[in-house]
């Protein structure tokens, strides 16, 4: 209720100002300002391929360096807008460190969300995600520096049917190994 | 025909248009007959030997938006170089007489004639190469028109909108547009190119973040020239936000440590002091006051909201008192515009409307009450808020003027807006 009638006033206020402008009376003398022919539209712009750029893009336009879960990782699961580890993620989190363990390489943590947030929010949420697997991890003994963390946001769905399991599978965080 | 392709493409662009403005009558067009009454009446007379309903269409939103001008809806065909005016046009004040002709080049001629003398107040000619180009003919020629009449300032309709649209997973590309999305280039494709954001006012250079690697680059890129500077990398997450006036400060988040915050980037010195520190989310610093402080987006009291922070000092104040949501803002000297989630749905379509508001809390007013509204922004100049909606699956780019209270609605293509500069 207290909001309609803060609309309504809004509204009210509205009616109230406005654009009061008249046509003026223009004082320009005869002859001045008439014609001048201009190029005034800027000239065109690039478009640029990114392919045409160095192997640092490359790789992520190929798709191949960080492959999906193949490396035997398992993907942790959030609630919606959630970022803490609950303990029923442990039995993951412990498979995973294994694997950690096991190879030499460095491990990639990718933190992900679903389509409901807005830009900036969304992956500071993704990489809110990818650090908590990271701490848990670090509390299993792996090494910080063999891992690092990235946020994809919304970017990379895995799932874009508009259902809640579809949503689900998109608040995760992936594991891969930097090859 | 004379530009078919591109008039077949606005000709649905158009159908969309008035679709969803009467789909989304309630929006802050708060139609308000005494500003009709005071807007100036203007026919435009179409003196091209193959006339263009597209070209003209676009006059017409120009005139609309620009909260100045009460345009005739008619298309009336006629002689350029004539001063002769039919009788029935008397009854306006003025008559824009116009001419779109391609040969080697495109050329536009405008004449602005005073009716009730049948003269010629003002006249200008244009002239592109690309056609692709030709929507900016008419934002310009309307723009010059309002500054001959020395109405206030509406040059924002000539710049650029850049956004990034994701494409497939872990894809997007940059897309550089005009105000009414009718001209549309993709600058950068391939990858994962994300946030851009405009470095300077020329809109010579902006910002974007590359995600390809396993750290995520701020670069800076020439639209003309396409060449790119590295600004800075980060672990995480990297964002340009805001671009201090001068060009020579950036607000970004960032997370050197793993812990995303906002940080003030010196381009000279190349040193990041950060501004934030928070343990939870803080994202979206924008100037504000001044560039003596920003506000930002936070989740410290459990959901997120608006903040501010003085850049010299470490208090945080709360900006926003109004809603359980709101997750995007943007400034204007000490106006903030705010999207606001004013229903629960975890899934699905949440209604989020834009609110207008000071940054001393003192004032607070909506300026959409429908659908779902986002990525609110304003104007250069702030005279105007650009925002997203959502309906259904349709998307499409809103723009409410907020001294007039004007507005516009041209769809969007399928792609998902990641985000938006203008």
């Amino acid at each position: 209720m207290t909001k309609k009638i803060l609309i309504m006033a809004y509204a009210t206020l509205f009616m109230g100002t406005g654009c009061s402008q008249k046509a003026p009376d223009l004082d320009i003398e005869e002859g001045r300002n008439n014609i001048s022919d201009a190029t005034e539209v800027a000239s065109d712009t690039v478009s640029i391929d990114e392919n045409e750029y160095g192997s640092e893009n490359r790789d992520a336009l190929n798709g191949t360096q960080y492959n999906s879960s193949s490396d035997g990782f398992q993907s942790l699961y959030f609630g919606f807008g959630d970022y803490t580890v609950s303990s029923s993620m442990e039995d993951t989190i412990e498979k995973n460190a294994n694997i950690v363990h096991s190879v030499q390489q460095r491990v990639k943590i990718e933190g992900n969300c679903d389509e409901f947030g807005t830009d900036e929010y969304n992956y500071a949420l993704g990489l809110k995600r990818a650090n908590a697997v990271k701490e848990s991890l670090v509390s299993r003994g792996i090494p910080e520096n063999k891992m690092v963390v990235i946020s994809y946001g919304e970017s990379n769905p895995v799932c874009t049917s508009p259902t809640d399991s579809c949503y689900e599978k998109n608040r995760r965080v992936d594991l891969r190994l930097v090859k | 025909m004379l530009h078919k392709r591109f008039e077949g493409n606005f000709l649905k662009y158009l159908l969309f248009l008035l679709i969803t403005c009467n789909l989304f009558a309630v929006d802050a067009t708060v139609k308000i007959e005494k500003d009709v009454e005071n807007r100036t009446r203007i026919a435009l007379v179409d003196g091209s030997s193959v006339p263009n309903s597209a070209f003209f269409k676009i006059l017409q939103s120009d005139l609309k938006i620009s909260g100045h001008f009460l345009a005739d809806k008619t298309h009336h065909k006629g002689d350029m170089n004539s001063n002769y005016l039919l009788p029935s046009l008397k009854n306006q004040e003025y008559v824009l007489k116009y001419s779109l002709t391609q040969e080697r080049q495109i050329k536009l001629l405008i004449r602005l004639m005073k009716s009730s003398e049948s003269t010629e107040v003002f006249k200008k000619s244009y002239t592109i190469t690309a056609k692709e180009k030709i929507p900016f003919l008419a934002h310009k020629a309307v723009s010059d028109i309002n500054t001959v009449l020395k109405y206030p300032d509406i040059s924002w309709i000539n710049r650029y909108v850049i956004y990034a649209r994701y494409t497939t997973p872990k894809k997007s590309e940059i897309v550089l547009a005009d105000y009414t999305f009718s001209y549309q280039k993709s600058i950068i494709r391939g990858g994962l190119n994300l946030f851009p954001k405009w470095a300077d006012k020329e809109q010579k250079h902006f910002y974007y973040s590359a995600y390809g690697g396993l750290k995520p680059v701020l670069y800076k890129m020439n639209i003309y020239t396409g060449k790119r500077t590295k600004i800075t990398a980060s672990e995480g997450m990297l964002v340009c936000s805001d671009v201090r006036k001068d060009g020579k400060k950036l607000l970004l988040t960032m997370a050197p440590e793993g812990q995303a915050d906002i940080y003030e980037f010196d381009l000279s010195s190349k040193r990041a002091k950060r501004v934030t520190k928070f343990k939870g989310i803080d994202v979206k610093g924008k100037y504000v006051d001044d560039e003596s402080s920003i506000v930002f987006v936070s989740d410290r009291l459990g959901y997120a909201n608006i903040f501010k922070k003085s850049l010299f000092s470490g208090s945080v104040s709360q900006a926003v008192y109004h809603g359980r949501n709101n997750n995007a803002v943007d400034t204007d000297g000490n106006k903030i515009v705010y999207a606001s989630r004013e229903s629960q749905k975890s899934f699905g379509n949440n209604r989020f409307n834009i609110y207008l508001a000071t940054s001393d809390t003192a004032t607070t007013r909506p300026l959409t009450t429908t659908g779902t509204n986002q990525f609110p922004l304003f104007s250069f100049g702030g005279t105007v808020v650009l925002y997203i909606k959502h309906h259904g699956r349709k998307s499409s780019v809103g723009y409410i003027n907020l001294e007039s209270q004007q507005s516009l609605l041209f769809p969007l293509s399928g792609r998902k807006v990641q985000s938006i500069d203008w």
